[in-house]
């Protein structure tokens, strides 16, 4: 297997995930990459994700756990932290790293972020804007969006 | 004391002294009006008298009567004419305190101007260059006479017609311009006479008038001891002195002996006496430690007995008379001791206290000014200190080293000294300790003998602190400040040998030791320990009452005084800080390291002038550093009287040994490694040599000597037991939970004042300790695993070591990873745990070569009933040592630096006492000094240290007074390994002792040293 020399660490992450995922987020290793997470994330309730079921990618760098995992939206998800192409705009996931951070509690923080859109920090602009705008317009935005893409397909 | 203060301003002359005292109605009050002006020199002598004390008549609390005005000022004032136009008043108002006249001087000034004219009479003004662009007087003293006329230091002078006229020599304007430039001293001046029309380089004499600013006095220089590392940078040059010199003063009190005295009478000496000494002094400096990795290294350094001998000199002691200790102390004394009883009172008795009050410290010359105030000042001829107090002899040491060798009783011999002489039984010195508590009764001494006026202005800031903190001092007896591991044994021994009720007892020790100063000072003895004094030390400033440095003690005494012995550290200075009449240093090795330890203590016992670091560098350090004998010659004749040393093979009058002692029986025991042990020995041979190789194959030795030290720590713990390679370092510092508690409590409360947030909060690491406490494994947050080799953040967050270092980007610091606090890697805690090794040793058990040897030497003695110690400098090999001990039912102790006070005065009491405990495990280091063990008759030294001073003086913990028995100590090394070569480098460390090496040599030494260990 390509993957027998997988840290220690990363087996027993895994190992837990799987065994007691946390609520609303089920991520699970490529059979042929170990390294390699699919994640799907429900959206939080009270949120205008609610309802939506967001597929993500996480992969694991080789100098993980002392670098942090990538992590990608796969699913068009309208949110001013998020831009299109579903890259995150999340500080542990860059120079907030610390490696005593694991896969469940990046994707915990990911959840949470859904919960709370931070316009203030955003990486993209226009929604953003339109967060700051007008944010009950921008939320039903993202409600529609959610139902568009995110609806259980 | 009016009377003796009377004395002192009449010059000693009886009558004058009445006739001050009837003639001044005021004479004892010590309030004194401010007197606004400085008298303007005025044309006519009796003039100017007169309307001084017509104005001084006026002031209400005037305790001053104008005595016979000192004469060179009345020549230079007829000399000189009415012409200083200057109000001196208007000037002094800006630095705000008064000028006292101090003299007039007479100097030849070069002309510097061609045509202009000056005529005798006229008044010149002086041109000072600024003080930014002044070379500190460091420098210039250092420059030397070539570089002093640099522009800069030139003073000029001018005259309000003519312009710039000239310019005062060189010497008057080195020693005018600091003193200037600090608004210390300022000068008027006139002509005096000049040849009419003014040549380059023509003589004009000048008449200077030089006053000097009772500012100068406040600050008064005692109090400076906790800056002595500055003082240490300065130079010899003093301003002041230089000045008082150039104007031809003359003290009226002159110091017995002076800087001039001391450099002179350094002559050649025999170079005979000193070859062998001064050799192996020169390495003594020369090796100061190249690395900072601790104890380990710095222990390297230490010398020998033998040296140490050399350098301070067995004193030839017999003739010294005997004194028989008082009826209440217990115990025989046997004859050495009742010498260095009848030797320890005579240096205390020195001069008797009222003498002592009114005469003048050695160091110190009186002055009197030519002010019409009749002002005196003191100067000290060594540190260039001047006050206008009256330094007595008070001040000076009484006391001295009792450096007798390690074994001889100095415990016993203070004791009697305590009990011969003490304040409490009141039947000694004249001690005013009724005249109690609310006045220090030095300060009041010094104050009665405070000649006038100055205290009007010494009283000011600065002073006033002193003297309130004075003030509150409550009179004291004895304080004993010792090591913790002697706390128990001075409290053992007081009790047993002195009779009940005669010396009351109180050990000050403890968080919840009281802070209150009559407590203290009630006892006829306080026993503390370093750490409690220097505590208080450094407290001392927060809180002004209570503690050991509010009492005013009888005597102090300083046991294992070389604890001081670094003079920068702060238990040095808390030392040092202590108020005391009479002041003890006991210690067996009054140079542990360089000659530099005796510093220390000299400035503890108030030698002076050497308690000065000046001039202790520049008459004796210095020249020692470079070789000069006469720097030790000069150091024996300071300690020669005020030290005494005996050794075991001192001899009494007739010859005899002072003191007898069972014959000691020490051998080595070579052990032979069994093949398992062996092959393992090898492999980790292998391996560390390899990386040594790598070291010095890029020259890096000295760099990695940490590292190095390292491997050779894991090799030589191999030859105890290959299991030790296998248990966690650093674990014994912190082991003691309520330690670690504590000390991220501590943190905790440090932060208070700071940043809060940071650290933890008391609830977390209450649990987090818990949580250790009981063993529980948890996982190391990064790793996932169980904790390997668990340290602890100051966060109180655990990791594997391992993984948190691998975190960070650098070697030395980093974050958090849970926090993200920044921490530093020596702030790093290795964790506790039940046990230290990895493995399970007792399931796992098995004997090592070392052991089983140890294990047959037991088994003999316990036929005999003999108990032994058995020392190792590893408590993870005492840890080992307990299994086979307990599996053979061989009942044993331990004792090492874990216990607390209690803890280890029970052990000790129960092995001493208890006829079925045969064994004591000892760690090396807990073991070291003054415990005494002579219950045992056997000891085991299993390891190898690098100094073989230090495993001497745990061994000679049994082979000492009372001890009855035949001493049989066996040193155990085991064939072919680092242990052998390690014997062979402290035999060529004894070589090199006694060969002079320069720093290079020294350096490559050390890499031979190294190299040799790894052969």
């Amino acid at each position: 297997m390509a993957n027998s020399n997988l840290p220690r660490r990363i087996i027993k992450e895994t190992q837990r995930l799987l065994s007691e995922p946390a609520p609303g987020i089920s991520a699970s290793p490529s059979e042929d990459n170990m390294r390699y997470f699919n994640v799907m994330i429900l959206g939080p309730t009270q949120s205008p994700y609610e309802g939506g079921v967001f597929k993500l990618e996480l992969f694991l760098p080789e100098e993980y756990p002392m670098a942090a995992p990538k992590v990608r939206f796969l699913t068009k998800i309208y949110h001013p932290n998020i831009d299109k192409l579903g890259r995150i705009c999340l500080d542990i996931l860059k120079d907030k790293w610390s490696p005593a951070l694991q896969i469940r509690t990046v994707l915990l923080s990911i959840q949470a972020l859904l919960s709370a859109p931070n316009p203030d920090d955003p990486l993209s602009e226009n929604i953003a804007k339109h967060w700051k705008t007008n944010e009950a317009e921008a939320v039903e935005t993202a409600k529609e969006w959610t139902r568009l893409y995110a609806s259980g397909a | 004391m009016d009377i003796i203060r009377a004395l002192h301003m009449a010059n000693n002359d009886p009558t004058a002294a009445i006739n001050i005292i009837f003639d001044t109605p005021s004479f004892k009050s010590k309030e004194l009006t401010t007197i606004s002006r400085t008298p303007k020199a005025s044309p006519l002598n009796s003039a100017s008298e007169t309307s001084a004390n017509s104005k001084r008549k006026r002031g209400e609390n005037q305790n001053f009567r104008s005595m016979e005005p000192k004469a060179n000022a009345t020549d230079c004032a007829s000399d000189s004419g009415d012409h200083f136009v200057e109000d001196v008043s208007t000037r002094e108002s800006s630095v705000g305190s008064e000028w006292w006249f101090v003299a007039c001087g007479e100097v030849l000034g070069l002309s510097t101007c061609k045509g202009r004219r000056v005529k005798p009479g006229e008044e010149v003004a002086f041109t000072f260059p600024p003080k930014s662009s002044l070379p500190s007087p460091g420098k210039i003293f250092a420059r030397g006479r070539q570089h002093a006329a640099a522009c800069s230091e030139i003073v000029r002078f001018w005259t309000k017609e003519s312009g710039e006229i000239g310019r005062i020599p060189n010497e008057w304007a080195r020693c005018l311009l600091p003193l200037v430039g600090d608004k210390k001293v300022k000068v008027e001046g006139c002509c005096k006479s000049a040849p009419d029309l003014l040549g380059i380089m023509d003589t004009i004499i000048l008449s200077m008038r030089i006053y000097i600013n009772s500012s100068m006095f406040r600050k008064h220089h005692q109090t400076s001891l906790k800056a002595a590392s500055e003082a240490a940078e300065g130079s010899v040059f003093h301003p002041l002195p230089t000045l008082f010199r150039l104007l031809g003063l003359t003290p009226f009190k002159q110091a017995e002996f002076t800087a001039g005295d001391l450099c002179k009478r350094k002559r050649p000496l025999n170079p005979e006496d000193i070859s062998g000494l001064r050799a192996s002094l020169l390495y003594l400096n020369k090796s100061k430690n190249p690395s900072q990795n601790g104890n380990e290294v710095e222990n390297e350094d230490s010398i020998s007995d033998v040296d140490l001998d050399n350098i301070v000199g067995v004193g030839n002691s017999s003739e010294l008379e005997e004194m028989e200790p008082p009826g209440t102390l217990q115990c025989e004394l046997r004859p050495y001791q009742k010498q260095a009883l009848h030797w320890m009172i005579q240096l205390e008795k020195g001069q008797h206290r009222d003498e002592a009050a009114t005469t003048l410290h050695p160091c110190w010359e009186a002055y009197r000014l030519a002010d019409k105030r009749e002002l005196v000042v003191y100067l000290n001829a060594f540190s260039g200190d001047a006050t206008t107090e009256f330094p007595s002899t008070l001040q000076m040491a009484r006391g001295g080293i009792l450096a007798d060798a390690m074994g001889l009783g100095k415990t016993i011999m203070t004791i009697s000294l305590l009990l011969a002489h003490s304040e409490r039984d009141g039947s000694s010195v004249s001690q005013p300790t009724t005249q109690s508590s609310s006045e220090g009764i030095e300060v009041s001494n010094m104050l009665d003998h405070c000649p006038d006026h100055p205290k009007k202005a010494t009283r000011l800031s600065g002073f006033n602190k002193l003297m309130k903190q004075k003030n509150t001092l409550v009179a004291g007896g004895n304080l004993i400040v010792c090591p913790l591991t002697l706390l128990g044994q001075w409290k053992a021994e007081i009790e047993t040998h002195v009779q009940p009720g005669s010396l009351s007892l109180y050990v000050h020790y403890g968080q919840s030791r009281p802070k209150d100063a009559r407590t203290l000072a009630q006892n006829g003895v306080v026993i503390t320990t370093y750490g409690v004094l220097a505590s208080e030390f450094s407290a001392e400033n927060a809180e002004d009452n209570g503690g050991l440095y509010s009492v005013q003690w009888f005597r102090v005494v300083l046991d294992e005084a070389h604890t001081i012995k670094s003079s920068k550290s702060q238990i040095s200075m808390a030392a040092a800080a202590l108020v005391a009449d009479r002041r003890w240093c006991l210690t067996g090795t009054p140079i542990q390291n360089n000659l530099e330890d005796i510093y220390s203590l000299l400035r503890f016992l108030k030698v002076e002038p050497w308690g000065t670091w000046v001039w202790w560098n520049k008459l004796i350090q210095k020249p020692f550093e470079e070789g000069d004998e006469r720097g030790l010659k000069l150091v024996q004749s300071i300690l020669k009287p005020i030290m005494l040393r005996r050794t075991k093979s001192s001899t009494d009058q007739e010859g005899r040994p002072i003191l007898v002692l069972p014959p000691a029986d020490i051998q080595v025991i070579y052990c032979e490694l069994t093949e398992t042990e062996k092959d393992f020995y090898e492999a980790l041979f292998k391996k560390s040599k390899v990386k040594f190789d790598q070291f010095v194959e890029q020259g890096r030795v000295l760099h990695n000597y940490a590292s190095i030290l390292e491997l050779l720590l894991r090799l030589r713990q191999c030859c105890d037991h290959p299991f030790l390679v296998m248990s966690r370092g650093d674990t014994q510092e912190f082991s003691d939970l309520n330690k670690l508690a504590r000390r991220f409590l501590k943190g905790s409360h440090n932060a208070q004042q700071g940043e809060p947030k940071d650290m933890p909060s008391r609830a977390y690491v209450q649990e987090v300790v818990e949580e250790l406490r009981k063993g529980e494994q948890g996982e190391c947050p990064i790793c996932l695993e169980a904790f390997e080799d668990a340290i602890l953040t100051p966060c109180a967050h655990r990791f594997c070591r391992e993984c948190l270092l691998a975190s960070w980007r650098n070697s030395t610091s980093g974050l958090c990873p849970v926090c993200r606090k920044m921490i530093a890697r020596q702030d790093l805690v290795t964790t506790p745990t039940e046990s230290r090794f990895r493995i399970d040793v007792e399931k796992n058990w098995v004997e090592s070569s070392k052991i089983v040897v140890l294990l047959r030497e037991l088994e003999n003695l316990r036929l005999l009933g003999s108990k032994s110690i058995v020392f190792s400098q590893w408590t993870a090999f005492l840890d080992l040592l307990q299994i086979p001990l307990s599996r053979s039912n061989i009942p044993f102790l331990r004792l090492d630096g874990t216990l607390n006070q209690q803890q280890r005065e029970k052990v000790l009491k129960q092995f001493s006492e208890d006829s079925n405990i045969l064994v004591l495990l000892m760690s090396l280091k807990a073991g070291g000094v003054g415990i005494n063990l002579t219950a045992a008759s056997n000891a085991f030294v299993l390891d190898p240290w690098w100094n073989p001073a230090v495993e001497e003086q745990a061994v000679m913990r049994i082979h000492r007074i009372g001890q009855t028995k035949r001493v049989m100590i066996r040193r155990f090394i085991v064939k072919g390994t680092v242990e052998e070569r390690m014997e062979a480098v402290q035999a060529r460390k004894q070589r090199m002792i006694s060969g002079a090496l320069t720093d290079q040599e020294v350096r490559s030494a050390r890499i031979e040293e190294l190299k040799m260990l790894f052969t």
